[in-house]
C-alpha cells in the first residue's frame, strides 16, 4: 500500500496532511508570541509589585482583627438594610423582566415581527447593556438624589440590557416548529409569541431570570457605595469611618445574605425543571 | 427499497383504484420557484389539482421539490411565478391578513409534531383555531372553552381523547402526531398538506397516522397531499402517486397502477 495507489482527487493525487504540519506550528507559535505581549504590556502598566501585594494582605489582616470581637448591636441595623437590598433587587429584576420580555421577542431574529423593531430593540439592548449599573445609579443619584430607589432604577435599567440579550439569545435557540406550525395555521405574530415562543422557552426565562436576581443582590452592595442606600451603604460608611467592628457584622450579614440567595435560587431552579 | 413490489403479499394489498371523483379544492397553475444563487429552478412550472375525499401521495427523491411545491402552495415560501387556488379564491394575489384568512381551509402537517412541548395535548390541539381568533384572551396565551371543546373533538377523531391531559413531551411519535394531526383538524380545513408525516415514526405508528389520514379523507371529504418517502406507504394509503423530478412532475396516476418502472425512473434516473 502506498500513497501512489490512491485515486486522483479533482485530476490531481490527494494531500495527506499530518494533523501537525508547519503552517499549523507556525500558527501556534505566532499565537503564543501574541499572548506574551499582551500580558508583559498589562503587568507593567498595571504595576504589579508583590511586594505590595503581600503588605495589602497584611493591612487586610489588621483590619479584620480591629473588626474581632463584632459590634453586634448594629445586627439590627444591618438585617434591615440587608432586606433593603434584596428588595432593591428584586424590584429592579422584575421590573427589568417585564419590559425584558417584549423587547426579547423583537430582538430575536427568528420570531422578531419587523426589521425595525428588531433594530430599535437591540440598539435599546445595547446601549442599557454596555453601560454598567453602577454608572446609572450614579445618574439616577444625580437625578433623584440619594437612597435606594435611584440604585433601584439603575440596576433595573442596566438588568434589561442584560436580560434583553439573554432571553433574545434563549428563543433564538428554540425549536421553530411550533411556531412554524401557528404560523401556517393563521396565527397572529401576537398570539404566535404568547402561545408557542413564550410557552416554549419560558423554564429558561425562568432560569435566567433567577440569576440575574442572584446576581443583582451582590450588584447592590457596590450600589450602596455610590449612595444607593442598602447594606452596601452601611460597609462602605463603616469603611470610611474606621468602624471596623462594626464592618465586621455588616460582613458577615452580606455573606450570608449572598450564599443564602444562591442556594434559594439554586433550590429554584432545579424546581422549575 | 424497490423488493416491496415483487411481494406478493403488497401486490394483493395494493390500494383500490376507486378513486371519487371529488370537487378540486386546490388548484396549482404553472407553479415556479427560483432561489437566489442557485442556477437550477427547485419548482419547474407545477401545474396539479387536489380533489375533495383523495389522499395524492407525492413520491421523489431528496431536493425533487415536494416539500418546495408544499411550502409554496401555502405561500409559506414566496413562490416566484404560477397562481396557486385554495376554494377558488388565489392566494397569490393576496398579501398580510387577507391572505392570513384566505388560507385557513389549508392545513399543515410537518414530519415533527411541533408540538409546544410543555403544553398539554388538547391545548395543542385547540391552538389550531388561532386563525379565526384576534382576542385578547387568545393574545394573553390562553383559549377560550369552545375551542377547547372543538380540540377535545378533534383529538377524538385522531383516537387521541385519552391523552388529552398528557403534556406534548409525554407522547410518543405517533401519538404526537396524531395530536398535530387534531391541531390541524381544529382549523376545520377541507385541504391538508402533510411534510413527510410519518418520515420519523416507527412502521407501525407511521401505518396507524396514514390510515388515519385516508380516513379523513374518505370519511370527512378532505383534500390530502401527502409527501412521503415510503413508497409502500403511498401503494398501500394513496389513492393517487405523484412523482417528482427536478421541480417537475414525473408522473401522476393511480396508485393501482403505480409500479416499479415508475419508482425506477424517480429514483434511479431512468435507467433501464
Amino acid at each position: 500500500m502506498s500513497a501512489t495507489d490512491l485515486p486522483l482527487v479533482g485530476g490531481k493525487a490527494p494531500v495527506l496532511r499530518r494533523p501537525w504540519d508547519a503552517p499549523r506550528i507556525g500558527r501556534w507559535i505566532g499565537g503564543l508570541i501574541i499572548t506574551a505581549i499582551v500580558l508583559g504590556q498589562a503587568y507593567h502598566f498595571v504595576g504589579v509589585d508583590p511586594g505590595e501585594m503581600i503588605g495589602g494582605f497584611a493591612g487586610i489582616f489588621n483590619i479584620l482583627r480591629q473588626g474581632m470581637p463584632p459590634d453586634l448591636t448594629v445586627l439590627g441595623d444591618g438585617l434591615q438594610e440587608a432586606l433593603v437590598s434584596i428588595d432593591i433587587a428584586i424590584l429592579g429584576t422584575v421590573a427589568a423582566t417585564l419590559v425584558s420580555v417584549p423587547l426579547a421577542i423583537c430582538a430575536a431574529e427568528n420570531v422578531t415581527p419587523a426589521h425595525w423593531a428588531y433594530v430599535i430593540s437591540r440598539g435599546i439592548i445595547g446601549v442599557t447593556r454596555a453601560i454598567p449599573d453602577i454608572v446609572f445609579a450614579l445618574l439616577f443619584v444625580a437625578a433623584v438624589g440619594l437612597g435606594p430607589f435611584p440604585g433601584c432604577l439603575g440596576l433595573g435599567v442596566h438588568s434589561v440590557g442584560i436580560l434583553g440579550r439573554l432571553y433574545a439569545e434563549a428563543i433564538e435557540d428554540m425549536d421553530m416548529g411550533p411556531v412554524q406550525a401557528l404560523r401556517s395555521a393563521g396565527a397572529s405574530p401576537v398570539q404566535i409569541a404568547s402561545q408557542a415562543v413564550i410557552p416554549g422557552v419560558i423554564p429558561t426565562l425562568i432560569g435566567v431570570t433567577l440569576y440575574r436576581l442572584d446576581t443583582n443582590v451582590r450588584s447592590t452592595l457596590a450600589l450602596g457605595f455610590v449612595g444607593g442606600g442598602g447594606l452596601g451603604f452601611l460597609i462602605f460608611e463603616s469603611l470610611e469611618l474606621f468602624m471596623f467592628r462594626q464592618l465586621a457584622t455588616y460582613l458577615i450579614i452580606m455573606l450570608v445574605m449572598v450564599m443564602m440567595v444562591e442556594v434559594l435560587a439554586v433550590y429554584l431552579r432545579r424546581w422549575i425543571r | 427499497m424497490l423488493e416491496f413490489a415483487l411481494n406478493p403479499a403488497v401486490e394483493e394489498g395494493a390500494a383500490p383504484s376507486s378513486t371519487a371523483p371529488g370537487e378540486v379544492l386546490l388548484h396549482i397553475t404553472d407553479l415556479v420557484k427560483q432561489y437566489p444563487n442557485q442556477d437550477r429552478r427547485a419548482l419547474d412550472g407545477v401545474s396539479l389539482q387536489f380533489h375533495a375525499g383523495e389522499v395524492t401521495a407525492i413520491l421523489g427523491a431528496n431536493g425533487s421539490g415536494k416539500t418546495t411545491l408544499l411550502r409554496c402552495a401555502m405561500r409559506l415560501t414566496e413562490p416566484t411565478s404560477g397562481g396557486v387556488q385554495l376554494l377558488g379564491r388565489d392566494l397569490t394575489a393576496l398579501q398580510g391578513e387577507e391572505l392570513r384568512q384566505a388560507r385557513l381551509p389549508a392545513a399543515m402537517i410537518f414530519q415533527t409534531s411541533n408540538l409546544v412541548r410543555r403544553r398539554s395535548a388538547l391545548a395543542n390541539a385547540a391552538t389550531g383555531r388561532l386563525g379565526r381568533h384576534s382576542g385578547l384572551r387568545w393574545s394573553l396565551g390562553s383559549v377560550d372553552r369552545d375551542d377547547l371543546v372543538a380540540g377535545a373533538h378533534a383529538l377524538d377523531k385522531v383516537d387521541a381523547l385519552p391523552l388529552a391531559h398528557q403534556r406534548a413531551d409525554t407522547l410518543s411519535g405517533g401519538q404526537a402526531q396524531r395530536v398535530a394531526i387534531a391541531r390541524a383538524l381544529c382549523q376545520d380545513p377541507r385541504v391538508l398538506l402533510a411534510d413527510e408525516p410519518v418520515a420519523s415514526l416507527d412502521p407501525e405508528a407511521a401505518d396507524e397516522v396514514m390510515s388515519l389520514l385516508r380516513r379523513l379523507a374518505t370519511e370527512e371529504g378532505l383534500a390530502v397531499a401527502c409527501v412521503l418517502h415510503q413508497p409502500e406507504m403511498a401503494r398501500w394509503h394513496a389513492h393517487r402517486v405523484i412523482g417528482m423530478r427536478g421541480g417537475a412532475i414525473l408522473f401522476d396516476e393511480p396508485a393501482s397502477t403505480f409500479d416499479l418502472t415508475d419508482l425506477d425512473r424517480l429514483y434511479r434516473g431512468g435507467r433501464t
